[in-house]
């Protein structure tokens, strides 16, 4: 008691005044904060100007929006068919990652076999090799198998290099699962699959849905495979399109940023519904990885 | 788990087939591949010449390929302060009592990290751009017009230009990773530590630090794993120039597969990529973990 009074008298001059280190660490974060999305907002007005507006005066605000910059940037870049190709893979990627995530993870957290270690190891290898190392040799292969510039051409890396998180993600989910709830299950006579689909899942449900959100995040976002892989015009990815559109058209920049915007639409919408479950998805990957 | 539950063998790989089927497929197919392919010169055709080691040999000449290693660690070093270190002071002020808005703070700073590196790529083109350029434009706001220049041009600094963009996107998701692994420090230990008189700036130094160690080493290792295989930030940015000033060894195997169409030699710049990289990783690990043991210690 006498220990909490002193504590008190101690601490309280500080609270009534403003105190400056407050002030500064809180300016500091917001700086930092601001310099996070500045460059964005930058981007998105800019993009509702003419071209000789934004060269007059970089900074200012447009007097005028000009949505003719997002319909050219819509015919020029050939955006639908660019979202639906990214859609296609994207979505089908997902699930895939999602589905060997799941039944990988549940088993490793579950069941000991033969060569488990090894199996975990090698996936965990997959977020340490250097992915970008391997484009030339996966580029050879899918051209000698036939498999380059198909439309289903980038879901088999996509799938590939997205296991490694989500399979360590489910896991250790899975292993704070209470186990009687599997155990009840058995002796009601479910089987062991029964028991990961009919029982399991619908309890996973909630990390399954971070697993695929933050997937849909790097395959949306996936760049160099597709650079690699596709030539085919009309199977282009949404980054892929943008980059052939910045060579082809740098110089009108209100036109060029209405299609980043465009492109990164998606992604901003998803981001800023989900925020709070990605940011703790993140957090618990984090911490369990 | 009971007897009962386990699965009979074929079932057990039925389920876990696919995972590694397809994974194997792109991550040791293609090693092993570009490992039989290191041996010859080839350009693609159905002519392929074994040459042995020459491929080997001639990496260890190759100016260009240790100038793009040279630029990768260099990145590597940049991303440990601007990503790391950075994350770790934002998720100790974001951890303070002081702090307001922390889920604001949170959600818009990792909100580049979801976006995709080509788009940083451009946003910071538009950036450094000499007449359209937030950085030129700012600069002369500050009346300090003697500064403007042509960013991308430079070649001197051109690799800390280039890892400027790949802190801002990263540096989200590095203070979301501390934030995880600040807040499994015993809450007791703390409080234990304020009584006893550790504020600020102490507290973080003996108290927090040694016991976030841990989180510091994964994250580093993190950082120096995607620094050592950057490849689309520097692609999208600069295309590896002025000349070869920002090239990085993802770059440069690229380059000489698509553009000089030298197949032989860009799968032995990847297995020489590879190894470079595992390499790194196990000298850091071994020297995060040994400094962490002695501290530990003492």
């Amino acid at each position: 008691m006498e220990l909490q009074l002193e504590l008190q008298s101690q601490r309280s001059p500080r609270r009534f005044f403003p105190n400056p280190a407050k002030l500064a660490v809180n300016a500091l974060l917001l700086l930092f904060t601001a310099s996070c999305i500045i460059p964005l907002l930058w981007i998105g007005y800019s993009s509702l100007k003419t071209q000789a507006e934004f060269a007059n005066n970089i900074l200012s605000l447009p007097s005028a929006p000009q949505f003719s910059n997002y319909w050219e940037a819509i015919k020029l870049t050939n955006m639908l068919q660019l979202s639906w190709n990214s859609a296609r893979v994207t979505f089908l990627s997902v699930i895939g990652i999602t589905a060997i995530a799941y039944v990988t993870g549940y088993i490793t957290a579950r069941l000991d076999f033969k060569g488990k270690r090894a199996m975990i190891f090698y996936y965990l290898f997959g977020m340490l090799v250097p992915i970008h190392a391997l484009l030339v040799p996966i580029y050879l292969l899918f051209k000698n198998w036939g498999l380059a510039d198909q439309w289903y051409t980038l879901i088999i890396p996509y799938i590939a290099f997205n296991l490694s998180l989500p399979i360590m993600l489910v896991s250790s989910y899975v292993m704070g699962i209470p186990r009687e709830i599997e155990e009840a299950a058995a002796i009601d006579g479910l089987s062991f699959s029964g028991t990961m689909y009919r029982i399991i899942l619908p309890i996973a449900v909630p990390v399954l849905t971070t697993v695929a959100i933050l997937q849909f995040f790097s395959c949306w976002n996936e760049f160099s495979f597709a650079l690699v892989l596709l030539n085919d015009e009309s199977l282009r990815t949404v980054p892929l399109g943008m980059s052939y559109f910045k060579s082809q058209h740098s110089t009108n920049y209100p036109q060029l940023m209405a299609g980043m915007i465009l492109s990164m639409l998606p992604v901003t919408i998803i981001y800023f519904v989900f925020s709070s479950r990605i940011i703790a998805g993140v957090m618990s990957g984090a911490i369990k990885g | 788990m009971g007897k009962a539950l386990r699965p009979r063998g074929w079932v057990l790989v039925a389920y876990l087939l696919p995972g590694l089927l397809i994974y194997s497929f792109v991550v040791l197919v293609p090693i092993l591949a570009a490992l039989r392919d290191s041996f010859y010169s080839w350009t693609g055709g159905p002519k392929k010449t074994y040459i042995g080691t020459g491929n080997y040999k001639e990496i260890l000449q190759d100016d260009v390929f240790w100038h793009s290693f040279l630029n990768n660690v260099l990145m590597t070093a940049y991303g440990l302060i601007g990503q790391v270190g950075f994350g770790f002071v934002f998720a100790l002020l974001l951890m303070s009592k002081m702090v307001k808005l922390k889920g604001l703070h949170r959600t818009m700073s990792y909100f580049p990290s979801t976006l995709a590196p080509v788009i940083i790529a451009f946003l910071w083109m538009l950036v450094y751009n000499y007449n359209y350029g937030l950085l030129n434009a700012g600069l002369t706001k500050l009346g300090l017009g003697a500064l403007v220049q042509s960013w991308l041009d430079l070649t001197g600094p051109i690799v800390l230009l280039a890892s400027i963009p790949l802190s801002w996107q990263n540096i989200g998701f590095f203070t979301l990773l501390m934030l995880a692994g600040l807040s499994t420090i015993n809450k007791e230990v703390l409080e234990v530590a304020e009584l006893d008189g550790a504020t600020g700036v102490r507290k973080a130094w003996y108290i927090i630090i040694p016991l976030a160690k841990p989180t510091l080493v994964v994250a580093s290792l993190l950082c120096i794993a995607n620094n050592m295989r950057g490849f689309e930030h520097i692609y999208a940015l600069t295309g590896g120039g002025p000349g070869n000033s920002s090239s990085v060894m993802a770059l440069y195997a690229y380059e000489t597969s698509f553009l000089r169409f030298r197949y032989g030699y860009g799968s032995a710049l990847a297995i020489a990529i590879i190894t470079l990289t595992m390499l790194m990783i196990l000298l850091s690990t071994l020297i995060l973990q040994r400094r962490n043991h002695s501290k530990g210690g003492a």
